[in-house]
């Protein structure tokens, strides 16, 4: 490991002064991608760590115009219990309450978890389905990019050097909504996801009236499944409307073998997956109140 | 009065454990310390045309880096001498040593260790068992044919081991039986996983140097360190500070000559600490894959007429100590049943993965797996319910095994009818639920085993013993033990232990054995304390001493309650006159008669001495779309004699159904076709997590053995993680309809076979 | 370049000298000599390593030393007070909940902050919340006991 320089900025302002300074330095705050990965022997530690774990104000949770506002530096115990998250944008507290342990869940970050850009991060195909919008902040101002446009793959972002995600935020779904998240796994405690999926469904006079599924590792990044929100839109969503949306979800999903599963099993389980998020949304929509997180309702770890 | 063993007694080393003040192997810094890190094959198999350590020892802070050119000329092992401790022109799995560094930091050592060139030759890897004894496979050893081994070692090629068992006439009682069943199983590899990895310091005083070392087995690491540095036993020391668990993955022989070597070279103390990836690589203790094919006649009745079997074990690319496995496996494959007519035929295939050797209950879960699935398979084949199959045929007193070693009185259809009670057997459930059964044996290793017992002034006692605690509880049963003999409690007792220099020889934390021989070294030693202080409570209470006992803290006359002496004050008395010294090692138990002029590659597994007998049953839920299993429920009743410590027996128990629900549904190693691990990290090897764990209800058949332990006990360690995977293998077939055929029974298997895909 | 910083552990001030890499859990082990903590594993799966960082469990494996500074620590060694175990540390002897102990000082870690924040936890809830906590021992029925038995809502 490098002896390296260790910075600690007061301020957002100087996170990303230092950031702008000290090229190839990496932002660290929960390290529990960054240095996991190091002990790993996957990478070294950079040269430079600018340590945002306590910078003020970005690990907020609140309700801004109508939609979520999270910080980057939320992390996903906050995020699993807060009332807020859990009542109105529900697939993403069914995902951080699955992250790792609960020690994971006290320092890792939502903002670590798109940054870290992992096809098989638990949060990512929530936020897609809410249609989320990551806010980026360099020196020179701040953009926003939809969640989908924030990966360009495996490990890899399209954040520009120098800036650093501050916050998303969230849209609130349409009145008669519900979403939910849920990933094949085969413990009850310790697990990434196999495959998974988030299902937003807005049910309006019995019929879906809008849809939103998006799939987890099965593409190099977060995917949405046009097709299977196609299938349903305009549905009333029975079983069998359900199933057929599922089953369309192989348009987007190109999986891989690898140690956790072959590429023909990923293909089945996904549409599995995709089945219980929406069947859970859609109950949920209904005004069910399915428990957080759905994978242990209705999954094989249940 | 509440025997010993029935009053709460807190294992001695819990505080120690429960402040976190107790020191492990990694927790130990010496003054100068070098640190350790090996430099490992970088093929599974290839010829090593150079070594350039240059670079690494141009490197600041390194002071050594060692390969096969600087330790003698030794091949070792336990059955087979096949290894070296570097390789030397070959190497022949991912984890095989090529070179040694000491530096002054872990991290020095680590980057030195890359900057070794080393120039190879790729050689074909073999990696698959049954390819590995093809005609024509390429050789994992050349040279096999050249290295010494134990003479009833039967060898061919790359072929390490092969034993065969038969009984009767196998082709007349298949062609005579009303159906026939025929399967085959394969295991993958799997691991013990101790969640203290292996570390180890030396340190030299002149000639001799001392040992900190996690082994299980304190000795037989002395004998190893003494062989391969060509250097007397006596000058080596091996003490084990607390062991974080071991499961066999710390038996055997394995770093210990290492770091001393490179202690000696740099006059320096080294310690080496694993990380986990390396814990899984590298040493040579893996639960071994197997490929079995077996075949059954049944009648309708139930009665069980022939059984034969083929099994190829992964020997890896060294014998530790697998040799022993294929008659083990063997007997396995028969299992604890009457089957008059047996034929089976076990192997152990030389291959280019990391090497096999006793991991708890070695060649068990996996045969047993194979053997309950396929009783199932074969209650099916007659309409019969699967237990009342196993009710018709297990063993009972008087009944033969396959090497005709007729049965004292046992109680493996107790646990049968226990266990289907507690879980109960036949009661309705939801449909993705079953219950599946299986049962299992497993000997008892009797063996030669040290103690001394000495009581203090002060009336306290001193256990002084060559046992190895490794969580098991040797620390609890032997304290329990020795108060019971002298009429005092456990608590009196500390332990003197895990120091070769100290304690008498013993087999170590292995084979289920410590109570089994070490507790009667430990009676035997304090039978002769007990003597002494007889005889001098003879003085004091003026009687003889058929008429005293030793009851609670004192010596007594029989009958006449306020006639007695403390022992505090015998003890007192005795100081600095008399020694209160007992030691004990004591003739094991008797080895019951076997006929095993059926056998051949006999290595001592023909005899199944003093076997615990073991039924579990388990509720598991199937969810059918993906495979994923849970077990919700176990029942798991046991016969191991007489139970002599009930807290460290349930934790035993619990343990090894945990660890075996962990090998049923996701333990496992994925070797790819250049014979390395691909998943050697806790994440994708998955261990079973609190979370994951079923209640578990246990029912021991509390009967004695007559070729026992003390009082009749067995040894319980290893057989709770024996029959598990073939009950859960049982239960999801039921769910699902379809029988998996390969362990573990992962989600995507489970699936495979439900949906009839190929995995 | 060093890094000046104090940990706070287990009451204790310490100032020191860091490199900017280092691990929470090789400073304890290290400089503190404190070896509760254990290193059990490469990808924070075990937690054997666990300790609480300003009363949240923590693994200390993959948490920068640096970025603990002027935090309260608390590891295993500082559960027992004035030579009083905890009730925790006296609920796992009770039970038998511990074997080897290699798992047992990121066990009690895990139970103190679930405790902390669940006085009165349903089995599942234990087993749930101890999920990062490998033990290949005891089966974990034993440490499900004894956290239930510790807990302060137990009688209540």
């Amino acid at each position: 490991m490098t002896r390296g320089t260790y910075l600690e900025p007061a301020s957002l302002d100087e996170a990303l002064r230092l950031l702008a300074e000290h090229d190839g330095a990496a932002l660290v705050a929960g390290g529990t991608d960054l240095v996991v990965g190091t002990r790993q022997g996957k990478r070294t530690l950079p040269e430079t760590l600018v340590a945002i774990h306590r910078l003020p104000g970005l690990d907020g949770i609140a309700e801004e115009d109508g939609a979520l506002a999270i910080g980057a530096l939320a992390t996903h115990d906050a995020i699993e219990r807060s009332e807020l998250v859990r009542g109105r944008w529900t697939a993403l507290a069914d995902a951080s309450a699955i992250v790792g342990s609960p020690a994971t869940r006290h320092v890792a970050t939502l903002g670590g978890n798109l940054a870290n850009a992992s096809p098989a991060m638990e949060t990512g195909a929530p936020l897609v389905v809410f249609g989320a919008e990551v806010e980026l902040r360099g020196q020179g101002g701040s953009r926003t990019v939809p969640v989908e446009g924030l990966w360009a793959g495996p490990g890899r972002t399209t954040a520009a050097a120098g800036e650093m995600i501050t916050g998303v935020r969230v849209p609130a779904p349409a009145d008669g909504s519900g979403s939910a998240y849920v990933r094949l796994e085969y413990r009850r405690a310790m697990e990434i996801a196999v495959v998974g999926a988030a299902a937003l469904v807005t049910i309006g006079a019995g019929a879906v009236s809008d849809a939103r599924v998006a799939l987890t590792a099965v593409a190099p990044t977060i995917v949405r499944s046009p097709a299977a929100e196609g299938a349903l839109r305009g549905r009333e969503p029975t079983a069998e409307a359900i199933a057929a949306a599922a089953a369309a979800v192989h348009d987007a999903a190109t999986p891989i073998s690898d140690v956790r599963g072959s590429d023909a099993y990923r293909r089945a389980m996904i549409e599995v997956m995709a089945r219980r998020a929406i069947d859970v949304a859609a109950r949920r929509a209904a005004g069910e109140a399915v428990p957080i997180p759905a994978t242990m309702t209705v999954g094989g770890t249940r | 009065m509440a025997t010993a063993a029935q009053t709460k007694f807190i294992r001695p080393d819990g505080k120690d454990k429960v402040t976190g003040l107790g020191r492990y192997t990694a927790d130990l810094t010496m003054t100068g310390m070098l640190h350790a890190c090996f430099r490992y094959a970088d093929h599974a198999h290839a010829r090593i045309r150079s070594i350039d350590t240059a670079k690494a020892r141009a490197l600041p802070g390194v002071f050594y880096v060692m390969t096969d050119k600087d330790v003698p000329d030794v091949r070792y092992g336990p059955f087979v001498e096949d290894r070296t401790l570097f390789a030397r022109d070959v190497v022949r799995y991912e984890g095989e040593v090529v070179a040694a560094v000491a530096a002054t930091t872990p991290e020095i050592a680590r980057e030195a260790a890359a900057l070794i060139d080393v120039d190879y030759e790729p050689l074909p890897v073999v990696s698959d068992v049954e390819a590995a004894l093809a005609d024509g496979a390429p050789l994992v050893h050349e040279g096999w044919s050249g290295y010494s081994a134990s003479g009833d070692v039967v060898r061919e090629g790359n072929d390490a081991s092969r034993s065969t068992i038969v009984k009767g006439d196998v082709d007349a009682a298949l062609a005579s039986a009303d159906a026939v069943v025929k399967e085959r199983y394969v295991a993958d590899m799997s691991h013990a996983v101790p969640i203290e990895p292996h570390a180890a310091i030396a340190q030299w005083q002149g000639d001799r140097v001392t040992v900190w070392s996690s082994t299980q087995v304190p000795y037989i690491a002395r004998s190893g360190v003494a062989t391969t540095l060509e250097i007397p036993e006596g000058h080596v020391r091996i003490i084990v500070p607390h062991l974080g668990g071991g499961f066999g993955g710390k038996c055997e022989f394995h770093y210990e000559a290492h770091v001393a070597a490179l202690a000696r070279a740099t006059d320096r103390p080294v310690r080496l600490v694993f990380s986990r990836s390396e814990e899984f690589f590298a040493p040579d203790h893996r639960r071994e894959g197997q490929v079995i094919e077996l075949e059954t006649g049944v009648m309708n009745d139930g009665t069980l007429v022939a059984r034969r079997g083929r099994l190829i074990l992964d020997n890896g690319a060294y014998s530790a100590d697998a040799p022993f496995f294929p008659q083990l496996a063997a007997m396995h494959a028969v299992g604890p049943y009457r089957i008059p007519n047996v034929s089976v035929d076990a192997s152990l295939a030389y291959t280019n993965t990391t090497p096999s050797g006793s991991v708890r209950a070695p060649t068990a879960p996996q045969a047993c797996w194979a053997v309950e699935q396929h009783m199932d398979s074969v209650a099916a084949s007659i309409g019969m319910d699967p237990v009342e199959l196993r009710r018709r045929n297990i063993l009972k007193e008087g009944d033969t095994t396959a090497t005709n070693q007729v049965l004292e009185p046992i109680g493996a259809a107790e646990t049968l009818e226990r266990a289907v009670e507690l879980i109960g057997y036949g009661k309705a459930l939801p449909e993705d639920e079953a219950i599946g059964v299986g049962c299992g044996w497993w000997p008892s290793f009797g063996g030669p085993s040290g103690a001394f017992v000495k009581l203090n002034g002060d009336g306290s006692g001193t256990i002084i013993t060559g046992a190895q605690e490794c969580g098991t509880g040797a620390v609890m049963a032997l304290p329990i033990l020795v108060a019971e003999e002298l009429g005092m409690r456990p608590e009196d007792f500390s332990i003197l232990a895990q120091d070769t220099d100290a304690g008498g020889w013993d087999a170590g934390a292995s084979g289920s054995q410590t109570t089994f021989n070490n507790g009667r070294a430990v009676i035997e030693a304090a039978r002769e304390v007990r003597a002494q202080l007889l005889e001098l409570a003879e003085e004091e209470l003026e009687a003889s001493r058929e008429d005293i006992e030793l009851v609670e803290g004192a010596a007594r006359v029989k009958g006449s309650p306020t006639k007695s002496v403390p022992i505090t004050t015998l003890a007192d008395k005795a100081q600095g006159d008399r020694l209160l010294l007992g030691k004990g090692s004591g003739s094991p138990p008797p080895s019951p008669d076997v006929d095993a002029s059926g056998c051949t590659g006999r290595l001592g597994m023909e005899t199944f001495a003093a076997p615990t007998f073991i039924t579990h049953a388990v509720r598991v839920r199937v969810d059918r779309e993906t495979g994923v299993c849970r077990v919700l429920e176990v029942a798991a009743s046991h016969d191991c004699g007489v139970i002599l410590n009930p807290v460290g027996a349930e934790g035993q128990v619990e343990g090894g159904v945990v660890m075996g629900i962990g090998m049923a549904t996701l333990e496992g190693s994925i070797v790819g076709e250049d014979g390395r691990q691909r998943n050697p990290h806790l994440l994708d090897y998955k261990l079973q997590t609190s979370a994951d764990a079923p209640p578990i209800s246990i029912a021991f058949v509390d009967a004695p053995s007559p070729y026992g332990g003390p009082k009749g006990s067995k040894g319980t360690g290893e057989p709770p993680c024996v029959p598990t995977p073939g009950a859960i293998g049982n239960a999801i077939a039921q769910v699902t309809g379809a029988r998996v055929h390969q362990l573990p029974m992962t989600p995507e298997r489970v699936w495979a076979a439900a949906h009839g895909v190929d995995a | 370049m060093s890094h000046a910083c104090t940990l706070q552990v287990n009451g204790i001030s310490y100032p020191l000298e860091l490199d900017a890499g280092r691990t929470l859990l090789t400073v304890l082990r290290g400089e503190l000599g404190l070896t509760g903590a254990k290193e059990g594993c490469d990808d924070s799966e075990c937690g054997a390593c666990m300790v609480l960082v300003d009363g949240r469990p923590v693994n200390s494996c993959s948490y920068l030393a640096l970025q603990a500074d002027g935090r309260e620590i608390t590891t295993v060694e500082g559960l027992a007070k004035g030579g009083e175990l905890h009730p925790l540390q006296a609920a796992f002897l009770d039970e038998g909940g511990v074997q080897c102990g290699f798992c047992t000082p990121g066990m009690l870690i895990s139970a103190e902050a679930l405790l902390r924040r669940n006085p009165n936890p349903s089995e599942d809830e234990v087993r749930l919340a101890l999920g990062g906590n490998l033990c290949r021992c005891t089966g974990y029925q034993k440490i499900a006991r004894a956290v239930l038995a510790a807990a302060p809502g137990a009688n209540a």
